[in-house]
């Protein structure tokens, strides 16, 4: 028994073993990837700003930073289905963390979801005449409220993940991010923080930053959560199987 | 379990493939293909009516409508299109739900089960589009659940059925173009860009082209419908609409069933029908673009150049009360603030009110008045810059309610008495309606009876009549007051937060913060006490060289003073300064 127990800890892993594993993960992250879906919703969004930036160009009526949001919103959409990670199940059974790829994925999103802000701001840019009287809004309070609807569709992304509702990923994520987002834009009591004006945009920027930080938090935890769900009883009637164990 | 049969019944044995498949399918009679149509399509439905996408999106389109209609007056020709935006946010739901099942089977990459099965994937489309009667429960249900909300707030006017309509032939057209959309692009990212797209194009400014706004699926926000003074004909063209979503989702199915049929002969046919379906769009297209007819905007130039010809005038308490027909309704809720504040005054002036509903409208707006010269829109346009409420020389005897402004119930509604008591109250107690500038123009600054005794008589006036929340009365001080530069010199202003839905002709005086502060300490003396002070001297009271603080002192209490000091957002409290010596001033209420 000894002998055992010796062996047991002569093969346990130290607990941050899989660090070392990232490089070589690194190539099948990059390959599952959905860059398909974000390239074309980062894609679709810059290119419905294109167009109103022309129809503005020539109406000489400047876009504002409505717009940006507006067409950040396929982007927002493709992140919704960035976070997923199939085969869950198989993926438990491997040394390496299962959350490691979706993050990853996120993590691959980043830049390019950057990009795409910068792009879209420097459209909308484009369409302001030069000598134009007062200064622009600020753009910092458009940023953080940009990253804050990312990441809470990257945790309605990861919650969905671990629901039932899994298989469809994105298309439950994508709605819910933008229900919360309305409800949080709109409703009157979110609003006196999240909305300039009322709010001042040092404000507005805490705020949406405290929301990022809350749904990265909320992403954290369901991306490890562990627990095993299925989508429905597949018992055929009349056959008792023991009650599930919660794998550790 | 099926017991080896088929799953559904109608559903012919599974089909041979390969060369056997031809021979198969002809000798597979209509009927049974029509049998599974309706059993897929009844699964389908049940599906679709119980996905949480649409559950969701018929959730969100009830708050949308809500969100809507909540605040303006309850017009049906307005509401009845608001209602259209509710049907296309669950719309937006439909289509990505439909999308969903239409993809399933590539996007769960059985493709090649699906296609043992007999059905074929005409049949599963067909299916598909029959399955979107799912969807007319929850379409319907949300139209009568919003029908219900606005009759039940004393809606003016009758529901317009090609409106209503209108917005579930747009829920079906979202999902037909849903189901063509997964036919093709089985991504779930495919529908939820559909969706984007299909809100998107009914959005409001960034829209190009506004002559056509109508031919966008649902536009929103962008239409004059609120401040109209009665439905117009046209406008929106309500069944052209309808036609044209009809054609639409006529068209995406067919294009979805196009994407999967194999036969050219069914090729063909699909030709036709889209080829049909497209000219019934652009028939409906071009009735939707017919400019609105000559006589019905003179008409309409007539109701709001001059609406005293068309306006049922009704006279109570010596007041004139002058509505568009169909706006009796709001009599009762318009007397009573007005009745209660003159009750309370010893005298009346000479001169007779009046409280006149209004309209603003722009006539150069191309939704409205696109297709006619321009020189017929400039005349129009004169004519109603000239109208009561535009132009600056109006009777100071009159109050104006835009159409449109008067609000059904709730707070808003207490807000709306107590503007319309305090502009009775100035009218009362005789404070010229004087400014600078025009309503219309860049600068427009109303007179400040600065110092003067009649303004807190007005404003006690008022609260007594409407008894408004004393939180609300106060929350117009401070930051949200602001200043006034009477004489070169700041004055601390105060803005009742509930004002704006009534326009005294030159806007009405900018009342002090001193005023209300007065007149809120007036509310705590006996009423009686206060009206025998006001009776005893009411043509001094009313003079504009009696000042607050002679009022203060022959009702025997201290004159409040108002700070001087304002707190910005950050905390911050600042002392303002007067601007430079030449910036435009707010004149003296004189007279």
């Amino acid at each position: 028994m000894h002998q055992l127990t010796a062996a047991i800890r002569l093969t346990r892993r130290p607990r941050l073993f899989w660090l070392r594993a990232l490089p070589l993960l690194a190539r099948p992250i990059t390959q599952t990837m959905p860059w398909a879906a974000l390239t074309t919703g980062c894609l679709a969004g810059t290119g419905y700003l294109t167009v109103m930036a022309h129809i503005a160009g020539t109406s000489h009526s400047p876009l504002g930073h409505s717009a940006v949001r507006l067409a950040f919103l396929p982007a927002i959409a493709a992140l919704a289905f960035v976070p997923r990670a199939p085969f869950r199940p198989l993926t438990h059974t491997a040394p390496v963390p299962a959350w490691v790829a979706p993050a990853g994925h996120i993590a691959l999103a980043a830049p390019i979801l950057a990009v795409t802000c910068w792009a879209q701001l420097r459209i909308v840019a484009h369409t302001i005449p030069p000598h134009t009287f007062g200064r622009p809004p600020a753009v910092y309070p458009l940023i953080a409220q940009l990253t804050a609807w990312c990441a809470v569709t990257v945790a309605a992304a990861a919650c969905v993940d671990r629901s039932r509702y899994a298989d469809l990923g994105g298309a439950i994520a994508a709605p819910a991010s933008f229900g919360a987002i309305a409800l949080a834009w709109y409703a009157p009591i979110t609003a006196r923080f999240l909305a300039v004006p009322p709010a001042t945009p040092h404000g507005v920027t805490i705020a949406w930053y405290a929301i990022a930080t809350a749904a990265l938090a909320l992403t954290y935890v369901a991306m490890r959560d562990q627990w095993h769900r299925y989508s429905r009883n597949l018992r055929p009637p009349g056959i008792q199987y023991p009650a599930p164990r919660r794998l550790s | 379990m099926t017991g080896g049969g088929p799953a559904l019944h109608g559903a012919d044995a599974a089909a041979p493939v390969g060369d056997h498949a031809q021979a198969a399918r002809t000798t597979r009679s209509r009927a049974p293909r029509l049998r599974t149509v309706l059993s897929l399509g009844r699964v389908e439905a049940s599906r679709l009516a119980r996905s949480p996408l649409v559950l969701a999106g018929l959730l969100a389109g009830g708050v949308m409508v809500w969100l809507t209609i909540r605040s303006p007056e309850p017009l049906w020709w307005n509401d009845g299109w608001r209602i259209g935006f509710g049907q296309l946010v669950l719309g937006m739901a439909v289509l990505a739900a439909a999308q969903l099942a239409a993809g399933r089977a590539r996007r769960n990459a059985m493709a090649d089960l699906y296609a043992s099965f007999p059905a074929t994937a005409g049949t599963r489309t067909l299916a598909h589009m029959a399955g979107l009667a799912g969807v007319v429960p929850a379409s319907l249900l949300l139209m009568g659940a919003a029908a219900a909300a606005v009759q039940l707030r004393a809606a003016i006017g009758a529901p317009g059925v090609a409106v209503l309509a209108g917005g579930l032939l747009l829920v079906i057209a979202a999902g037909a173009a849903g189901i063509a959309i997964g036919t093709r692009f089985p991504h779930p990212l495919a529908g939820v860009l559909g969706a984007l797209a299909l809100l998107l194009s009914s959005g409001q400014s960034h829209l190009p082209w506004a002559a056509g706004l109508w031919l966008y699926p649902w536009a929103s926000f962008s239409d004059q419908l609120g401040s109209l003074p009665g439905p117009l004909a046209g406008y929106p063209p309500a069944g052209a609409h309808a036609l044209e979503l009809a054609g639409l989702a006529v068209l995406a199915g067919i294009v979805a069933l196009a994407v999967t049929a194999s036969r050219a002969r069914a090729r063909g046919g699909l030709a036709v029908a889209g080829i049909a379906a497209v000219a019934v769009i652009c028939l409906a297209g071009a009735l939707q673009l017919r400019p609105i007819p000559t006589p019905d905007l003179n008409h309409l130039v007539s109701e709001v150049a001059d609406p005293a010809s068309v306006q049922h005038c009704t006279t109570a308490s010596r007041v004139r009360y002058c509505l568009y027909p169909g706006f009796g309704s709001l009599l009762p809720s318009l007397e009573a603030p007005v009745s209660a504040v003159l009750a309370h005054v010893p005298a009346q002036p000479a001169q007779r009110l009046t409280v006149r509903q209004v309209v603003s409208i722009s006539f150069p707006d191309a939704v409205l008045t696109h297709g006619h010269p321009n020189r017929e829109v400039s005349r129009w346009d004169a004519r109603v810059q000239r109208a009561p409420g535009n132009r600056g020389a109006a009777p100071a005897s009159a109050i104006y309610l835009p159409v449109g402004s008067w609000p059904a119930d709730g707070g808003q509604l207490a807000d709306a008495r107590f503007d319309l008591a305090l502009s009775a109250a100035d009218w009362a107690v005789r404070i010229p309606l004087q400014a600078s500038g025009s309503p219309t123009s860049q600068v427009f600054l109303q007179c400040v009876p600065l110092g003067q005794a009649r303004e807190a008589v007005a404003i006690w006036l008022a609260i007594l009549a409407t008894h408004p929340p004393a939180g609300e009365l106060q929350a117009g001080l401070g930051a949200a007051g602001g200043f006034a530069e009477v004489r070169h010199t700041l004055v601390p202003t105060w803005n009742y937060p509930g004002t704006g839905y009534v326009t005294p002709p030159g806007g009405g005086p900018q009342d002090t913060a001193a005023g209300y502060l007065l007149a809120s300490a007036m509310t705590s003396l006996p009423e009686q006490e206060i009206s025998h002070v006001l009776a005893g001297a009411w043509g001094r009271w009313l003079n504009w060289h009696t000042t607050d603080a002679q009022l203060a002192a022959a009702l025997g209490i201290r004159m409040p003073s108002a700070s001087s000091t304002v707190t910005l957002p950050s905390g911050k409290r600042i002392s303002p300064a007067p601007g430079p010596g030449n910036a435009p001033q707010n004149p003296l209420c004189t007279s």
